[in-house]
């Protein structure tokens, strides 16, 4: 096992590293390096865990890719079982995206595989496993495999004055009869950037700074809430795009995968805790304390009293990109399949499952309509990779009369949405990628068992 | 549970052959692993029908030839890891109308599901008092271990308790081995089928003949029709001439959560 100081040392080095020119790039350094190795854990001081990292470190090292500038990144498998690193959110082609059922191919035990692409679109991104954890709740998302990726703009025209990244997640799962009648993973500890509430390092900020936050919830399973007590964000992008109407919100509700980021006002100096609105979460340990110049002692919570949340408020008006010619519809239909009170449940889209499920494919140009319905007793973090789409319609109840269209919005550009229990919802893309793209739920034991499915390019 | 008060009918199983009827089933119930949750009363009712059973009033304990006993269990959950039951035990028979019959009490902790255990564990004691025409020993007390798993489709629990006298005949008997078991097959989510076994070997150290012992096997089907409601039938039949020969059993529980809850507990 190569050491976590070892690891680190090499991915400081590599990744502070320049770019060099794609001509020579084969025998060049690559610019990034990402050694995926077993580590060891210590998320809180009662909670020291084994898990699998990249280059030593949860999160792993942040990437920073100029947008449309060719990069070069070699990953290494120093595990034992094959691995791929997804790069979410990002246009790539389908061997460089991370997903075997895409075509890229596995990284073999004790191998190395080399990407170069071209990294659009900008924005916050992400990169994580995308292998399949089964009964193994330490595998795959499950484990510390996830990092952040910054994708900048030519010109970029945030205004912050310092920035963070946050990313959430949930660790030691065990599996817990739901009140649907299958079994679905809880977890013994959740934390940000690896750590528990008073085991890492606070935030430490400046009064008067607006500071930008990045964060992301890389939980296998887990929506979570989170708020800044004596503080609002202003939400500026989700998923990485910028929303046509940023709005300033008492609390941010991430699905699994799902980033959001926001201007925070530090106008209220003290020491604060950002963390899981939820008091059974947060007792976990998902929080870190946020600290004022010169200010110490003890973070102060300030417990909302209700779950506020909505996408739809970020929308426009107008869609952001209309089409002259209507959308090619595509109904999908999720539904769960009963595996016994014993066991999670089977998941089948239009009534079947991976690699069974099908549909027509993509013609490169068209618009598509996806009307993404829920049949099923449980929410799904929706993912599309290499595309981003448009929320359309979002929320309406499967049992809604006959014609009670919800209203249009437009403009929220995402790879994933939370789709509701028992509703529908409607996104559009434009097929302009071509290439195998994977659209799947992103919730770790429903993807395992069958909520996955291919579009293919004519 | 299993049948209660089985010492009882073990050791005068045990010491007379004239007693080997004696036992008296008030709770058929093989105990899964998981507690009520905390802030919530699980109410059950269990009805049991005696349709062969010992017909003859034996040590001045009533037949219990079609006696229907009804018993209400009120469990209230203390927290994530352990409860606390009471129960309510009353017989109907021809010439002696609704009897109360005694009360028990029984706390449970179990192992958290945080601690990631491969299988369900808890342990229950329950001590409690019943009147003498329908037991000889008026205060029992009863340690029951529990392990439960869940593998796909299928369930199975054991519970190897261990019973003894407090007050009573059989009070120097010690303790006694009482050991009941569930297998049952999600036939749909809805519909589970299995079997139960209830037995009770007599005094540990002392294992009763197979004749003395009883030995029950119960072809069930539990309903899970709302996440609310617990409902269990079944029929058994006594395998050995010391036990009642055919018994109808139901269960009907429904929780009642009383806490306040908020999206953000």
């Amino acid at each position: 096992m190569i050491s976590r100081r070892d690891l680190l040392k090499l991915s400081t080095l590599v990744g502070l590293a320049p770019s060099f020119s794609v001509l020579g790039r084969d025998l060049a350094a690559p610019d990034y390096r990402i050694d995926i190795a077993p580590v060891t854990l210590d998320l809180s001081p009662r909670h020291r865990l084994k898990t699998t990292a990249y280059n030593g470190q949860v999160p792993g090292a942040l990437l920073r890719f100029k947008e449309n500038q060719p990069v070069t990144v070699e990953v290494t498998n120093h595990t034992d079982r094959p691995e791929v690193v997804h790069l979410h959110g990002l246009f790539t082609p389908p061997e460089a995206d991370g997903a075997i059922e895409e075509g890229t191919p596995p990284i073999e035990v004790g191998a190395s595989a080399r990407y170069t692409f071209t990294p659009r679109p900008a924005g916050f991104r992400w990169y994580h496993t995308h292998t399949m954890a089964m009964d193994d709740l330490t595998r795959a998302q499950y484990s510390g495999q996830h990092g952040f990726l910054m994708v900048e703009p030519r010109d970029d025209p945030a205004r912050y004055d310092q920035e963070f990244f946050l990313a959430l997640h949930d660790w030691s799962g065990y599996l817990l009869a739901n009140e649907d009648g299958a079994m679905n993973p809880s977890y013994a500890v959740a934390t940000i950037n690896g750590k528990a509430m008073g085991f890492g390092e606070p935030l430490r900020v400046k009064m008067g700074q607006r500071i930008l936050l990045h964060v992301l919830n890389s939980s296998p399973t887990e929506v979570h809430w989170i708020a800044l007590a004596g503080h609002a964000f202003r939400v500026v992008a989700l998923d990485g795009n910028p929303v046509p109407t940023p709005r300033t919100i008492p609390m941010l509700r991430l699905a699994p995968a799902e980033r959001v980021s926001a201007i925070v006002e530090m106008d209220n100096p003290g020491v604060w805790v950002l963390g899981e609105v939820r008091k059974h979460v947060q007792a976990l340990g998902m929080a870190v304390a946020v600290e004022y110049e010169e200010r110490r002692g003890p973070a102060r919570w300030e417990q909302p009293s209700d779950l506020i949340w909505s996408y739809e408020q970020f929308a426009a008006a107008q869609p952001a990109n209309a089409s002259p010619a209507p959308p090619i519809l595509v109904p999908l239909v999720f539904e769960s399949r009963f595996r016994g009170h014993g066991a999670m449940e089977a998941w089948t889209i239009n009534g079947e499952s991976y690699p069974n499920a099908k549909v027509a494919p993509l013609i490169r140009g068209r618009r598509y309509r996806l009307q993404l319905i829920n049949k099923s007793m449980d929410d799904h973090p929706l993912h599309l990779h290499r595309h981003s789409f448009e929320l359309r319609t979002l929320g309406a109840p499967l049992t809604a009369a006959r014609g009670a269209a919800p209203s249009e919005i437009g403009g929220i550009l995402k790879d994933v949405l939370l789709l509701d229990a028992q509703t529908r919802a409607e996104v559009e893309f434009t097929a302009d990628n071509p290439g195998a793209s994977l659209f799947h739920c992103h919730q770790q034991n429903h993807m395992d068992r069958g909520f996955m499915m291919l579009f293919e390019y004519a | 549970m299993a049948s209660l008060w089985r010492p009882t009918a073990l050791l005068a199983i045990a010491f007379s052959p004239l007693l080997a009827h004696s036992q008296a089933n008030y709770e058929i119930q093989v105990y899964g692993a998981e507690t009520v949750p905390a802030e919530t009363l699980m109410v059950e009712l269990h009805s049991n029908f005696t349709v062969e059973g010992q017909q003859q009033t034996v040590d001045g304990v009533l037949p219990t030839n079609h006696q229907e006993h009804e018993t209400v269990e009120l469990t209230e959950g203390v927290n994530d890891w352990s409860e606390i039951g009471f129960y309510i035990f009353t017989s109907e028979q021809d010439g002696h109308g609704v009897q109360w019959v005694g009360d028990h009490i029984r706390p449970r902790v179990r192992i958290p599901d945080s601690w990631g255990w491969p299988v369900g564990v808890s342990l229950s004691s329950e001590i409690g008092f019943q009147r003498s025409a329908y037991s000889t020993d008026t205060w029992t007390w009863e340690i029951r271990p529990i392990i439960d798993k869940s593998i796909g489709r299928w369930y199975f629990a054991v519970n190897p308790a261990l019973e003894r006298t407090l007050h009573g005949p059989d009070v120097n008997q010690g303790w006694g081995f009482a050991p009941s078991a569930k297998v049952s097959y999600d036939i749909t989510p809805v519909v589970s089928a299995g079997f139960e076994w209830y037995s009770d070997y007599g005094a540990i150290g002392n294992i009763s003949p197979v004749h003395n012992q009883q030995q029950q096997l119960f072809v069930v089907t539990d309903l899970n029709v709302s996440p609310v409601w617990e409902i269990n039938i079944g029929v058994g039949i006594g395998a050995t001439s010391a036990t009642d020969h055919l018994i109808l059993k139901a269960i009907i529980g429904r929780r009642f959560d009383w806490g306040k809850h908020s999206p953000i507990d």
